[in-house]
């Protein structure tokens, strides 16, 4: 059934390639077997018989089939695109990225032959956990990927007819196994924070919950704080890409996982393995509060699957603008800089009934938007239209309204350069010259802002120099400097900063770290017999450094970037309220709302940094071509 | 089992660890199965105990492994009990702590999927799932009341789930549902229209002609519709368009109330219904096409399937669809997977629009759009390797749209695909100068490939051409940035061979990396800076070597000059480097000699060999060297392969452990087969070059002679006087005599003589003639060498030693047994010194006598290689027999075999002994080192005169001794006369003497006889004497010297030939002179004296043994 999506079973697997949980669904699993049966049943007159894994396997096999792809592929997620270790058969063998995220399994490798390869499952691994999700697709789907997989010739070229892409696009299936991957990823680590609506009173309001109970939490559903990051986690966040090597197996953790609340999600969302809902929100605030007589339908329309619960009490309507700065500064003349903005509208609207909320969305046209989407409750207005009016009909709760990806209508706010220059091998001379909201005008007002020069590969030692503003602090990998302290916000004029310095580091020690260059053995040839000229060769320290430290780089994870560790770069951090930088905004005023009722509509827009990198002007930096459409 | 059955589990806990046996599978999950009473009935009653904690789990454990705890054999009485229970559990009210909503559904669930799982309908009573059906409904038909609509929701879902496994078992109250449907208005709603479009969905699927809108069918009680079970084909039934069609348009209606999932599953039912109920489907469009504004996957994903339904409606639609697609993967916020999901879905529907559509420039539009997918600065590499992979799939799609006539691609605004590739290549150009396993240059590699076989399938029916292939711009770009990422960086040379090999190992891509290897092969050489560094680039020149359809010859020259290079650098300091890089550089020669036939390297490589031979500064290289060039002049190339590739495998050689590891190559040990040696001789032949002329079978009377040891033997009648003794002219016997170095102290180095002037000048001429003649006994005497060949035959040599090529398959010369490492021993009892064994690296054997079509296979190099010698020459193997006689007299030479078959047997054994007669002994005297070469005739001349005079009966030399080489040694002449009469006419004289005696005729004399010669033009540097002069004047010589009695008087005393005498000299035409030197020492002297009929041949030796052959020897040369 092309266009539905049903998941056959759901494994959690811990840190130690355990099974920590596992669901399987019979009935869906009745539909494979006979999918199957046909199947043969078809090919029995042709030429070539072909049959499929066709049983679900135990939770001990899948462990076992887990570990053993783990080990075929290098690490959980595995190579990806086909490299030297790859082997005829597994996924990397595909060469394509997604192969990470859309894996197969062997299964009972050494007892059955070609059959037992399970496809596709989603990975999502979230946490301590990898969480597995296999959906059903039809038998000639699972023999086009084995063929895709078992090719034996140099790879897939991009235009035929069997591929990867048409497969994907043909199974919906598998875009709701993700769905669903990460509906259960954010339950078992207990991240399922609502989007951040600002208000003015306090710094946050809540979410669905909090609209039923009012500001009195219900025990038993686990719950955590908005917290300060609302954009969805895929953003790349600095935290974690920056300074440390981010392995893609899954994190340790201690925290047991809530099988019970799992278990009631799964029953809920899924309860023969079709999601029906996937928002826990909704599905928590069923099991705990369940219905009462007092809830009453609405009169004349049907209240949708989404909105289980009207909203009663008083009402107001509250908008978020929350934006994300990313820029590559490069102060070079031969790359431009790139800024860009990636916008999202929260919204909180507590309203009663079944209200439609409109409202025109202005400057768009002026902020050169690349991308609106929409939550699925927006009735989506007519594009290329220079003043586009926003129709919907809000769910209960914090949501996201839409999203918009635009670029910088203001200039950086952090603008400027950054210099770092080897004097010796374990010395380095500094230059910071900075310029802070430089045309920006009230009321957009820089909250704090912050310079991190993250050193992942080198002890500092000490530090020198003092900063024309603010304060300096080292750790052990990193130089913060903390040029706008928070509670001391900039507003209504722009600032110069200027930081000369000189930093020391602990002599580089060479240790090659065994663990990759194990696995990228044979790509490693010869140093011994190289390294004596290259040392004579080098012009400078610097190059000799780089050439040196470049030895041990190990490679990163195809969901990096590029390699954060082989650059010298500061990574500024900072939050700015007041309006939008893309010029994005919302009129209070003609915020309309059907059927009539007075309430108050509250605007609030803040923008805080993401990827916002300051290249080393002096040294080597990733850059891109922008397209040119 | 014999296993005790486990306790039956009470408390949560041990009902918590039987689930996790179940779910682990194998043996845990075995040992419930013997558990009485069944685990079924335990857990049903655990459930329907009022405080029991672990109930909805133990439900979901019911469910998940229903198909092992419901046996067929007691299914009936399980289902029972199970939905009794739930009668139980659904009928009692709730309390919120014990009896929950969540506990109700999850039984109303459970129980559901326990009679699809089970196929109850079909296996059990009907009526136990009419029963179940009859609780749902009850369930479901109290719309918008208020607490329980969540349940209803579910119950809603239960029955959809049982719709779904039997299709149409709900149809007959359809109608109720419906009514149900429009009156819902609670959030529950969504699971009323799933429900209600799932029965529609089954009666428009099965063409079941019943009505919607009829609710005559009371809900309860339920009965099985008959065609659920039935077997009859509903499907000839005309379907109610109107009505359905009606309630199509209700379902239309509530789109939005749907969550996505919901709508997910709604819309994969309302595209087939919309199909089979005719319905437009730019209404569906009207309806839907939103949802691609949605920032929900699962909404886009709905969308995309929509549009492969529907084409046609959405016409206009496919720029909007491409940009929204573009758009979503550029979602900062959308998870990585769902952006890396959305570019997949463009490339698949770029790739179904250019499979299908017709319009080439709408076409053209739509993948125009795709060019603005350049990866960004902080795009994770996965997803800029997507939109590498999308930009390189956009262009092979504009490439393949675009006019015929427009010869570079153009795309976009301009750009070529070029220029697409290398910007597009900047966000991973870090991968430059990256350490090799970084991430960047995997990418990179990637993009590089899909770039490259870009158009090209792996299909057969393929029509993309090598040659549009290869003159594409792309082609041509990226084969030169490879050279110079080659020579700028050469860490990259491993991932680019890589890369290579990655083509070489495709069968449709292969001639690509051929070509690239060309282009590295014919750009990498001038470029490339001979240094140390040079080792970087070895392991692609390692498959340059391998691949045949490059030219050695560059890639040998280069490596000859870095040889050069390391021998000239060569210090104190590089020991081990020097060794190191030679033991590569012989890594890659040996990897050239086991793939390219052995005559294209011949040139480059031995020159290359030989240098490293002669000049290279470490031993074992030197070694190495020598051994590889042996093998390329001596085997012929398969065999020569196929042992290079001893237990290797022919990729991934490393090239400075080969050479340790093929000759340690631990190898089965043979030991040599002593039955199968047996018979070698029936088959291995080592022959003379030149059959002898005499068949020596006397001789074999002179074996004892000398056996083993230095004393001579006097029990064969010979009187071989020990050189010690005194006795010189005790008889005529020959005498050397070594003078010990005390006793040279006494004696006079020449004994005084009075002597008039023609003695001395014979002495003269002696004395220069001995002293050039080495004595053995003091330094290496002289040799005389017994050109053979070895050959042996494949037929009988296969069919001992069951050699495997024969089997292989192969063919030509490459199916030929062959012998390696061939040792021939030689002995002998006749005093011939010792003899040096000889080797033979490589023989093949003969082909049997019809097999064989010489050139037919690719013996192009052994041809090649023997073009002087004819292809028999490959079969025989020239072997030299090195004799140092201490005595001139035939003998005997016994061989003995030592070699190696193919798959390493050991053969040894006795070969036919080899014939040495005395014409092997002959040689030509030597001539002194300073004689001048247009005198040479003139003093072999004298020389045959002083010997002859020195022979005769009467010599006054006789007491003479002559110094030999060096002085420790001295002969001295003691002649011997004998006479040969041959009648033989003229013609076959000369003609047998040109034939045999050349190099030993020294002059010919007589007008007749000198004419007839000279004009042959045959004979040449000799002397000529037009007169009968040279019969005088030996006569006179003789006869001045000692002997004055006539020339006729020499006759007499010879009696048997008396009467010819008178004939002989009255006819004689002339004289031929014949010196034959005899080692070590000895001389045989001829004067031929020709006449028409007859020849007379006087013979003068200084070694009378000698005489014994000669006869035997004269008749064979002149009479046979």
């Amino acid at each position: 059934m092309a266009g539905d999506c049903s998941i056959r079973a759901i494994w959690i697997l811990n840190n130690l390639d355990a099974v920590v949980f596992s669901r399987r669904f019979p009935v869906v699993e009745k539909r494979w077997r006979a999918a199957c049966q046909s199947e043969n049943e078809s090919s029995e007159d042709g030429a070539v018989k072909y049959t499929v894994f066709s049983s679900l396997p135990s939770d001990s096999e899948l462990a076992a089939a887990f570990s053993d792809r783990k080990m075929r592929e290098g690490s959980v997620r595995g190579f990806g695109i086909r490299v030297s270790q790859s082997k005829e058969g597994s996924d990397s063998w595909v060469d394509d990225p997604i192969t990470r995220h859309i894996v197969g399994f062997y299964i009972n490798r050494e007892e059955e032959g070609e059959t037992n390869l399970m496809w596709p499952l989603a990975l999502h691994i979230k946490g301590p956990y990898c969480i597995l999700i296999l959906p059903l697709v039809e038998p000639r789907h699972v023999k086009a990927y084995t063929r895709l997989c078992k090719r034996s010739d140099c790879g897939n070229a991009v235009t035929v007819d069997e591929s990867l892409s048409s497969l994907l696009l043909d199974l919906p299936s598998i875009t709701g196994a993700f769905m669903v991957a990460h509906a259960i990823g954010d339950i078992v680590t207990g991240d399922v924070a609502d989007p951040e609506v600002v208000v003015s009173q306090s710094p946050s309001v809540g979410g669905l919950l909090d609209s039923l109970t009012g500001s009195i939490g219900i025990s038993g559903i686990s719950r955590a704080k908005p917290v300060a990051a609302p954009v969805a986690s895929s953003a790349p966040s600095g935290a974690t890409a920056i300074g440390a090597l981010a392995p893609d197996v899954p994190k340790s953790g201690s925290r047991l996982l809530d099988k019970d609340a799992l278990r009631s999600f799964i029953s809920s969302a899924m309860p023969f393995g079709t999601p029906l809902d996937l928002s826990y929100s909704n599905i928590f605030s069923i099991k705990a509060n369940g219905f009462s007589s007092l809830d009453i339908p609405p009169q004349d329309l049907k209240q949708p699957a989404w909105k289980p619960y009207l909203y009663k009490g008083k009402q107001r309507l509250l908008f978020t603008i929350h934006e994300t700065l990313h820029a590559a500064m490069y102060d070079r003349d031969e790359i431009p800089d790139s800024l860009s903005v990636s916008g999202q509208i929260n919204c909180r609207a507590e309203l009663e009934g079944l209200p439609d909320v409109s409202f025109p969305l202005t400057g768009v046209s002026t902020s050169k938007i690349e991308t609106l989407s929409f939550h699925p409750c927006a009735q989506v207005p007519e594009r290329n239209v220079d003043k586009q009016t926003l129709m919907f009909s809000p769910p209960l709760g914090n949501f996201v309204l839409m999203r918009y990806q635009a670029t910088c209508g203001l200039g950086p706010p952090v603008k400027g350069f950054y210099q770092l220059s080897m004097v010796s091998e374990d010395e380095g001379a500094f230059l910071f010259k900075l310029r802070l909201m430089e045309g920006y005008k009230s009321p957009l007002t820089m909250e704090f802002c912050n310079l991190t020069m993250p050193f992942p590969r080198r002890r500092i030692l000490s530090l020198d120099g003092t900063p024309s503003i603010g304060t300096v602090s080292n750790a052990e990998h990193s130089v913060e400097w903390k040029i706008i302290t928070s509670g001391r916000g900039l507003s209504g004029k722009s600032i110069e900063a200027s930081f000369p310095g000189t930093v020391r580091f602990a002599p580089l020690q060479t240790q090659r770290s065994t663990s990759f260059s194990s696995v990228h053995e044979g790509a490693t040839d010869d140093d011994s017999d190289n390294e004596p000229e290259n040392a004579n060769n080098m012009v400078n320290i610097e190059e000799f450094l780089e050439e040196k430290m470049n030895k041990d780089l190990p490679p990163v994870d195809l969901e990096e970037p590029f390699s954060w560790l082989a650059y010298n770069y500061a990574k500024a951090s900072f939050k700015i309220v007041g309006a939008s930088l893309s010029g994005i905004s919302i009129d209070p005023k003609s915020v309309s709302i059907y059927p009539t009722v007075k309430a108050p509509v509250e605007i609030s827009s803040q923008v805080t940094s993401g990827d916002y990198i300051l290249w080393n002007t002096l040294g080597k930096c990733p850059s891109a071509v922008n397209a040119k459409v | 089992m014999a296993e005790k059955p486990p306790p039956k589990p009470i408390s949560p806990q041990d009902w918590e660890s039987l689930v996790e046996d179940f779910q682990h599978g194998d043996s845990r999950r075995e040992k419930w199965r013997s558990l009485s009473p069944s685990v079924v009935e335990l857990a049903l009653s655990s459930i329907l105990k009022k405080e029991f904690p672990f109930k909805i789990p133990l439900i979901i454990f019911l469910e998940e492994f229903s198909d092992l705890l419901f046996p067929p054999n007691s299914l009936s009485s399980l289902l029972e009990r199970l939905v009794e229970t739930l009668r139980v559990l659904v009928q009692s009210p709730i309390d919120g702590i014990h009896v929950t909503y969540a506990l109700k559904e999850q039984m109303m669930v459970s129980m559901t999927s326990i009679l699809i799982s089970t196929n109850a309908v079909e296996s059990v009573e009907a009526r136990l799932t009419e029963s179940v059906v009859e609780l749902l409904l009850v369930v479901i038909n109290r719309p918008n009341h208020g607490p329980d609509r969540h349940a209803r929701a579910i119950a809603c879902e239960c029955l959809r789930e049982l719709e779904k496994a039997y299709p149409c078992l709900l149809s007959d109250i359809a109608g109720h549902l419906w009514s149900l449907c429009q009156s819902e208005r609670t959030h529950a709603s969504q699971s009323y229209i799933l429900l209600f479009t799932t029965v529609i969905h089954s009666i428009v699927n099965r063409k079941l002609n019943v009505s919607v809108l009829n609710t005559s069918v009371p809900l309860v009680p339920f009965n099985i519709p008959q065609w659920v079970s039935g077997s009859e084909k509903e499907g000839l039934l005309e379907l109610n368009y109107k009505e359905l069609r009606r309630a199509m348009a209700f379902l239309l209606e509530w789109p939005q109330v749907l969550t996505p999932c919901g709508m997910m599953v709604f819309m994969g039912m309302i595209m087939p219904l919309a199909v089979d109920l005719d319905l437009q489907p730019s209404m569906l469009k009207v309806q839907f096409f939103w949802m691609i504004y949605s920032f929900d996957p699962l909404l886009y994903h709905v969308v995309l399937i929509m549009y492969s339904r529907f084409s046609e409606a959405f016409n206009d639609q496919e720029t909007e669809i491409v940009g929204r697609l573009l758009l979503f993967s550029l979602e900062l916020q959308q998870y990585l997977v769902f952006r890396l999901l959305s570019v997949h879905w463009l490339m698949g529907f770029l790739n179904g629009l250019m499979v299908n559509g017709e319009d080439a420039e709408k076409k053209k539009s739509v993948v125009e759009t795709g060019f603005r997918l350049y990866p960004s600065v902080f795009d994770p590499l996965s997803l800029k390797t997507l939109k590498l992979d999308l930009l390189a799939f956009c262009s092979v799609c504009i490439d393949s749209l675009k006019p015929q006539t427009v010869s570079d691609m153009i795309v976009g605004d301009g750009n070529s695909v070029v220029k697409l590739f290398q910007d597009g290549l900047v966000s991973v150009s870090a991968f430059k100068w990256m350490p090799p396993w970084s991430t960047e240059t995997a990418v990179a590699f990637h993009t590089f490939h899909k770039f490259l076989i870009g158009a090209s399938s792996h299909s057969d029916d393929d029509p993309s051409t090598t040659t549009a292939l290869m003159e594409s711009a792309i082609f041509n770009h990226l084969k030169g940035m490879l050279v110079d990422l080659i020579l700028e960086f050469q860490r990259l040379v491993p991932v680019i061979v890589a890369f290579i090999d990655r083509l070489l190992g495709c069968q449709k891509h292969l001639w690509l990396g051929e070509r690239l290897l060309q282009t590295i092969d014919a750009n990498l050489h001038p470029r490339v800076v001979i240094d140390y560094r040079l080792v970087s680039y070895f392991p692609i020149f390692d498959r340059i070597a391998e691949n045949q359809t490059i030219p050695p010859r560059r890639l040998l020259e280069l490596l000859t000059k870095f040889m050069a290079f390391l021998v000239e650098k060569h210090g104190p300091g590089t020991g081990v480097k020097s060794w190191s890089r030679g033991s590569k550089v012989l890594g890659i020669c040996r990897t050239m000699l086991t793939h390219h036939q052995s005559s294209r390297l011949f040139l480059g490589l031995s020159r290359l060999l030989a240098f490293t031979c002669l000049y290279f500064p470490d031993l074992e290289v030197r070694d190495h060297a020598r051994i590889y060039l042996r093998m390329l002049i001596c085997v012929p190339g398969m065999k020569l392969r196929g042992m290079l590739n001893l237990g290797e495998q022919l990729l991934g050689i490393s090239p400075s452990s080969h050479s340790g590891s093929f000759f340690s190559a631990p190898s089965p040990r043979h030991y040599p087969d002593v039955k199968k040696s047996k018979n070698i001789s029936s088959y291995i032949h080592l022959e003379r070059m030149t059959p002898l002329l005499v068949k020596q079978s006397w001789s074999l009377s002179l074996l004892p002679l000398g056996v083993g040891s230095g004393k001579p033997d006097f029990s064969g009648g010979f009187k071989d006087t020990e050189a010690t003794t005194d006795e010189r002219d005790l008889d005529a016997n020959i005498q050397f005599q070594t003078i010990s170095e005390d006793e040279r102290i006494d004696k006079p180095e020449a004994p005084l003589y009075v002597m008039d002037s023609k003695v001395s000048e014979i002495l003269e001429i002696l004395r220069r003639h001995f002293s050039c003649i080495p004595d053995f006994k003091h330094m290496p005497g002289l040799k005389v060498n017994i050109p053979c060949y070895l050959r042996f035959e494949s037929e009988t040599f296969n069919h001992v030693w069951g050699g495997e090529s024969s089997k292989n398959g192969l063919h030509g010369v490459d199916a030929l047994p062959a012998i390696y490492a061939t040792v021939l021993n030689f002995s002998s009892l006749a005093q011939y010194g010792s003899i040096p064994s000889c080797h033979i690296p490589f023989l093949l054997g003969q082909p049997p006598m019809s097999g064989y079509l010489p050139g037919e296979t690719d013996s192009l190099d052994i041809i090649a290689k023997h073009d002087d010698s004819g292809e028999e020459e490959i079969y025989k193997a020239p072997v030299m027999i090195e004799l140092e006689p201490r005595e001139p007299t035939p003998g005997v030479v016994d061989v003995f075999i030592e070699t190696n078959g193919e798959d390493g047997q050991i053969i040894t054994g006795q070969l036919q002994s080899i014939m040495v007669g005395i014409e092997d002994l002959f040689l030509k005297a030597i001539a002194p080192p300073d004689i001048r070469e247009d005198v040479l005739p003139d003093y072999y001349s004298n020389l045959f005169n002083a010997l002859w005079d020195a022979c005769g009966t009467t010599s006054n030399t006789g007491r003479e001794t002559f110094p030999l080489k060096n002085g420790k040694g001295f002969a001295a002449v003691n002649g011997t006369r004998s006479v040969k009469l041959l009648e033989i006419p003229t013609d076959s004289l000369i003609h047998a003497t040109e034939r045999y005696l050349i190099p030993f005729v020294v002059s010919v004399s007589g007008e007749r006889l000198v004419n007839m010669v000279k004009d042959r033009g045959i004979i040449t540097d000799i002397i000529w004497k037009d007169d009968d002069s040279g019969l005088l004047l030996d006569s006179i010589t003789s006869v001045t010297s000692q002997d004055t009695t006539p020339l006729y008087l020499t006759f007499v005393d010879n009696e048997d030939e008396q009467e010819s005498r008178l004939n002989i000299s009255k006819r004689s035409m002339g004289c031929i002179h014949v010196l034959i030197f005899l080692p070590p020492k000895f001389h045989l002297l001829f004067q031929m004296e020709v006449s028409d009929a007859s020849t007379l041949v006087r013979i003068r030796t200084d070694h009378w043994p000698c005489l014994a052959y000669i006869d035997d020897y004269l008749e064979a040369l002149f009479l046979s």
